[in-house]
């Protein structure tokens, strides 16, 4: 990947650069700290208590036994909160702190007891005896929408909510020009579902709440820091300058450390035992406390006979969980683009969220994207085979150009995706023969960066040219610190290794809404460069007295200070400046995007994060294995900050899609208990599940909204890789599969259904 | 984990000796990749813990003498797949051993503790079952040696008794030449348990023995002495109603990673593979030459 | 609940502890040690992310008690390194683009520096098998390989 400068400094960018991770050295050495390697003193240990059961009705809470442990200090339970229990949530506050009355969903925490060692923790919850009867549950959307199912939620909750009696949590109704006015030569109409995924970061959730005279400190790896201090100033009634964050960096997050969680029953612990209490879960616990949102999507969609999109209609109904955290903004946000990247004529979109008495789904890398890209994009396959048409002349057809509106009247398309797509098919050899027994897909998608958000930044450039740079960004694996840092050294003139970058307190470090959207590299990003900017402005009213030069002939680039008699290095100019009292030039900058109440996300898109799969695969027809050849990811990055890392990522992105592509699948038995807890039996790929070759590529046009043209990544390459694979298996073997997990099993079952009915007893697949 | 006592005998005799006293309240520690998950989540609760590793009195890993190879309780996977004599007598057990697990576990994982966890998927099942292997079992009647088919039970049950241990597995060495092969069905290409798994052998008198895993309660046998099976230019039609019948014995389950339809579809698939495999192996040593490797696409029915 | 003392090397330095038979190996390293460097994920030895190395071979530190290495020598990620130095393998990790969040890293490195010793020359397949035990959710799996061939000395392979 070449990063190309529209002017040639004198010296060697560092954006651009594919230069090395900051914190990569911590990490290879173990002496990264994550939250779970947090001690402090007096530390108490906390374990949950859950019921091995769905849904239940919580009876009697007895836990005197637990107290015979030796160092067993408190068991929290519902009796220790105030009434009716607090609740909390990012949009909706519907969570209570621990159960209230019942338990909606496997694994939901009922008690916690709070101990001197993991081993008394342990031991004590084996001992609380919690009553319980199972109740009825509802775990898929027909059984939610049944008239007669029980309601997932109270209605009082939801007061003045006309669904409030429904376990519809909101339906939103998006669409343009009249469908029924089209006059399509072909309607394809499918039904697609995607399964229940979760996010299996290698680092459980985990956190630790402390309380003093002062008031609330946590250690979370939480994504939005400034968040989760809001919710808890405003659940303990604090003052924000009271309540703490720090964010050590997660092990992994992908969305499922968004928001908090388990927070606020550590405050309470915390307050009431006067110690610091720290919780991490096991790998079990953190399946039963994290997923994507499954979801079920009917399309009928038309087409010209020669092959344009005429009009997509859409019944999307996603599944939440038993609370909402952000997942009704994850139905509205994706169904809102539910048609994609292309010149669609008419829509007609309607997108439900659902509650079920399953673990909440919340926000899962993508958003939404892929569950409703998986039906769309396949009924473009679809259409495509009955037309005689392929998958790639179809797309192109109705591909949205630069400047062309996706969804009429908001942001058009930003950029010139016929590039992204005309590469990826390339990388895949499109036109090329191909090998018997192999067959090709490709698919498209985009997905909305922050539609609003404010990111703020303090940048302090030291006596000796040094830089802090202070960002409440969360860096996840993403590699948020290291393009800061690079922003700052183009900008000030600062090698890499005289940066730091800081991160994770809410104490230090101002303002950031939040980690999410791929919004970083543009937002806060964007903060960086404003606040380097505003430094900036100061180095030039100091040069023009310094120098007895007018402050108009003064300009500041590439690290230097130029004036008409000649160039100074920036930290020259700071220090002859500052002079014997010495001191520091600090740059504060803002990003802000504000509100648009009357858009139905609230604001437009600041970018569209766009990307283009392709695939050569082969399938074992006796198995139903498939074999990936080639797979390949292209995203429109604008710049690519740091080439090595957006490549990292996608590569990344691409294999975690095909995790739920091929393998991933969270399984329920009747009662909505979880089958598959744990790495035993619920799979992600290793490193012989990689395609023999795999290759993340990007379009730089410079044309994004970020600093140098960026927009944002780290999302894309999962978007497409669904359908993109299942067409590539539709034209190796002529099955057309629209269930997920594309498992050997279920390609199998549909070979044996195409191979006639009297082949294998039962002629349809068995839906999920 | 709950607490537990911790012995670590140093000869059998002081093993069993612990066994008998603590009853029902000890349990054998080898390689612990299984019985320490169990400890984790609270499934066995023992009170005394009694680790083997140090038993000096133990066959060392892989001994040979009288017709049969001895290989040792606690010997490990991983050494055991690199073992010369194992790789030149018994290449199918040494397949089916490389795939349990990761290097990690097989740096621990020892050959008894597979066949006393007693899992009905258990890999190394179909070729132990193929191989007549027994287990040598030291208790506090002295020693005693049982075939692997009568030793396993059930899911998790053996017929190894409270004070018992077994002290290595033993495999006759094969009188006549042999082809044999491994192979099984996964949810994923890395790491993963087997959906099914079989293991084939064939030798020059056409008889065909098929050990399957993950089809059954417990891994079974079963042989046909007709040499259809053993013919790769009998009639395909002919072959697969033998191997129908031989394999109509399987009552694999339904369970969260297959259905008992695709597992019997793949015990056939898996079959007709194994036995190809197996078949050209068995020329290849007899002629003393390769032939193309590879199951043939054109093969499959 | 009875103790037993053991006796160990760790990162080349000899230790004594006292710990309960049933604290698995991962803990006590953790805990006792302070060594938090290597991590715990799923506890039932399918992710690798507790990776150490016992007498010179890796191995999953969640499935062992500590009371088992009595006598052994333990090696962790933070003893990969010399005299304060980065071992060649992080080195290369570092250089590859190797580590997006980290968490699955000590257990890989670990992994991957065994694999060198026991293979020096291994080719991209070999490594890909060697290090099937450790999982990485950031999918990096690509770069990690391509630095495990760097740090054998092998050239990468072009498709990777």
């Amino acid at each position: 990947m070449t990063a190309t400068f529209p002017d040639a400094g004198t010296r060697q960018h560092s954006v651009g650069s594919p230069v090395s991770r900051l914190g990569g050295a911590e990490r290879v050495t173990g002496a990264q700290k994550f939250v779970a390697d947090v001690r402090l003193k007096d530390m108490l240990h906390v374990k949950l208590v859950t019921l091995d059961c769905g849904r239940a009705r919580i009876l009697d809470v007895d836990v005197s036994a637990a107290y015979e442990v030796p160092g067993v200090v408190h068991v929290l339970t519902a009796a220790d909160l105030p009434r009716p229990v607090p609740r909390f949530g990012p949009a909706f506050a519907d969570r209570p702190v621990l159960a209230a009355g019942e338990t909606k969903y496997h694994g939901e925490p009922v008690a916690a007891v709070a101990a001197a060692t993991r081993d008394a923790a342990e031991a004590g919850a084996a001992r609380v005896v919690v009553r319980y009867e199972a109740l009825p549950a509802v775990l898929t959307v027909d059984a939610a929408l049944d008239p007669a199912a029980p309601l997932v939620q109270a209605p009082e909750l939801r007061p003045g909510d006309p669904l409030a009696r429904t376990n519809v949590l909101r339906e939103r109704n998006f669409g343009w020009g009249d469908i029924d006015e089209a006059r399509p030569s072909l309607v394809v109409a499918g039904e697609y579902t995607f399964p229940m995924v979760t996010h299996f970061a290698i680092e459980p959730h985990g956190a630790i709440a402390a309380a003093d005279d002062d008031g609330l400190t946590f250690w979370s790896p939480v994504q939005h820091p400034y968040l989760l201090q809001r919710m808890m100033a405003e659940l303990f009634d604090l003052p924000l300058s009271r309540v703490r964050v720090l964010a050590p960096d997660p092990g992994g997050a992908f969305g499922g450390k968004q928001n908090p969680k388990f927070e606020p029953l550590l405050a309470f612990l915390a307050l009431r035992t006067g110690r610091p209490c720290r919780l991490v879960l096991t790998l079990e616990e953190t399946f039963q406390a994290v997923r994507r949102t499954a979801a079920r999507v009917r399309v009928r969609t038309g087409f010209s006979a020669a092959g344009d999109i005429m009009f997509h209609d859409i019944e999307s109904d996603y599944l939440l969980g038993a609370y909402a955290d952000i997942a009704e903004r994850v139905v509205a946000k994706s169904n809102y683009l539910a048609c994609g990247p292309y010149r669609v004529p008419a829509a007609r979109i309607r997108a439900r969220a659902i509650l079920s008495h399953t673990t909440p789904s919340c926000a899962f890398r993508g958003f939404g994207t892929p569950q409703i890209n998986w039906a769309v994009e396949s009924q473009l396959d679809e259409g495509a085979r009955r037309l005689g048409l392929d998958g790639l002349s179809i797309r192109l057809r109705s591909l949205a150009a630069k400047g062309e509106p996706v969804v009429p009247g908001d942001v058009p398309a930003d950029g010139q995706w016929e590039q992204s797509v005309r590469k990826a098919a390339a990388a895949v050899g499109w036109s090329t023969p191909l090998p018997p027994g192999h067959g090709r897909g490709i698919a498209c998608g985009i997905k909305s960066g922050a539609t609003t958000g404010l990111s703020q930044s303090t940048v302090r450039l030291l006596f000796d040219g040094s830089v802090l740079v202070l960002a409440g960004t969360s860096d996840m694996g993403q590699g948020a610190r290291t393009i800061f840092a690079q922003i700052a050294a183009d900008e000030l003139g600062a090698p890499l290794d005289r940066i730091r970058v800081v991160m994770g307190d809410t104490e230090i470090v101002p303002f950031d809404l939040q980690t999410s959207a791929s919004r970083s590299t543009v937002f806060m990003g964007n903060a960086i460069l404003h606040a380097c900017q505003d430094i900036h402005r100061q180095l030039r009213d100091m040069a023009a007295e310094l120098y007895g030069v007018d402050v108009a002939a003064v300009t500041v680039t590439d690290g230097m200070v130029r004036l008409p008699t000649g160039s100074r290095p920036i930290a020259e100019v700071v220090q002859a400046s500052l002079g014997r009292l010495r001191g520091e030039v600090i740059g504060n900058g803002v990003m802000r995007k504000t509100d648009m109440p009357e858009h139905p996300l609230g604001g437009d898109p600041a970018f569209y994060e766009f990307n283009c799969t392709a695939f050569e695969a082969e399938v074992d027809t006796d198995t139903g294995e498939i074999l990936i050849h080639k797979h390949i990811t292209v995203g429109d990055v604008g710049r690519a900050l740091n080439p090595l890392q957006v490549e990292s990522q996608d590569e990344g992105a691409a294999i975690m899609g095909l995790g739920h592509t091929l393998m991933e699948q969270v399984i329920l038995d009747g009662t909505g208990r979880i089958l598959n807890l744990g790495a035993l039996d619920y799979r992600i790929p290793t490193t012989k599940d990689v395609p023999l070759d795999l290759r993340a590529m990007a379009v730089e046009n410079a044309d994004g909204p970020g600093p140098y043209g960026a927009k944002g990544v780290s999302e894309g390459a999962l978007l497409c890789t669904a359908p993109a694979l299942a067409a590539a298996v539709a034209d190796a073997t002529g099955v057309v599969i629209r269930d997920l997990p594309l498992t050997p099993e279920r390609v199998w079952q549909h070979l044996q259904v195409r191979r006639g009915p009297a082949a294998e007893e039962g002629a349809a697949p068995p839906r999920p | 984990m709950q607490a537990f006592d911790y012995a670590r005998p140093a000869t059998t005799a002081e093993a069993v000796a612990l066994l008998t006293r603590h009853g029902d309240q000890a349990r054998i520690l080898a390689g612990g990749t299984d019985f320490v998950v169990r400890l984790r989540h609270g499934i066995e609760t023992p009170g005394v813990v009694v680790d083997i590793k140090g038993l000096t009195d133990l066959p060392a890993d892989v001994t040979e003498g009288g017709g049969s190879v001895r290989i040792g309780a606690t010997a490990v996977m991983a050494d055991l797949c690199r073992h010369p004599v194992l790789r030149a007598r018994f290449p199918a057990l040494v397949e089916a051993m490389s795939v349990v697990g990761s290097i990690q576990i097989r740096n621990r994982a020892t050959l008894a503790g597979n066949v006393c966890h007693a899992s009905p998927a258990a890999d190394t099942a179909p070729a132990l079952l193929v191989h007549d292997a027994r287990l040598v079992i030291a208790g506090t009647g002295g020693e005693r040696r049982m075939p692997l088919s009568e030793f396993v039970l059930g899911p998790g049950r053996t017929a190894l008794g409270t004070a018992e241990i077994v002290t290595a597995a033993e495999l006759p060495v094969p009188a006549r030449p042999l082809g044999t092969a491994f192979a099984r069905m996964t949810r994923r290409r890395g790491v993963d348990l087997a959906t099914i798994s079989v293991c084939c052998s064939v030798d020059a008198d056409g008889v065909t023995r098929l050990g399957c895993g993950a089809a059954a309660p417990v891994p079974f046998l079963v042989t046909d002495i007709s040499g259809i099976l053993a013919d790769v230019n009998a009639p395909g039609p002919a072959r697969d109603v033998a191997l129908d019948r031989l394999i109509a014995q399987a009552r694999p389950i339904s369970d969260v990673r297959a259905s008992r339809e695709y597992r019997l579809a793949m015990l056939r698939v898996l079959s007709r593979r194994a036995l190809l495999a197996a078949a050209q192996r068995l020329a290849a040593s007899q002629n003393g030459k390769a032939r193309t490797g590879g199951a043939d696409r054109g093969d499959r029915a | 609940m009875t103790t037993t003392r053991i006796e160990l090397t760790v990162n080349g330095t000899a230790v004594t502890l006292t710990v309960g038979a049933h604290r698995p190996l991962l803990e006590v390293l953790r805990d006792e040690l302070n060594l938090t460097g290597t991590k715990e994920c799923c506890a039932v030895g399918e992710c690798g992310a507790c990776t150490v190395i016992v007498d010179g071979r890796p191995v999953n530190s969640c499935l062992m008690l500590a009371v088992e290495v009595s006598g052994r020598h333990v090696t962790t990620v933070e003893g990969l390194g010399c005299a304060g130095r980065m071992s060649r393998m992080q080195q290369a990790f570092l250089d590859r683009g190797a580590v997006q969040c980290g968490f699955c890293i000590p257990g890989m490195v670990v992994s991957a520096t065994s694999l060198l010793e026991a293979e020096p020359h291994p080719s991209a397949e070999q490594v890909r098998e060697g290090l099937s035990g450790n999982l990485c959710r950031c999918g990096g799996y690509n770069r990690i390989v391509a630095a495990v061939l760097a740090a054998a000395g092998e050239a990468p392979e072009e498709t990777r």
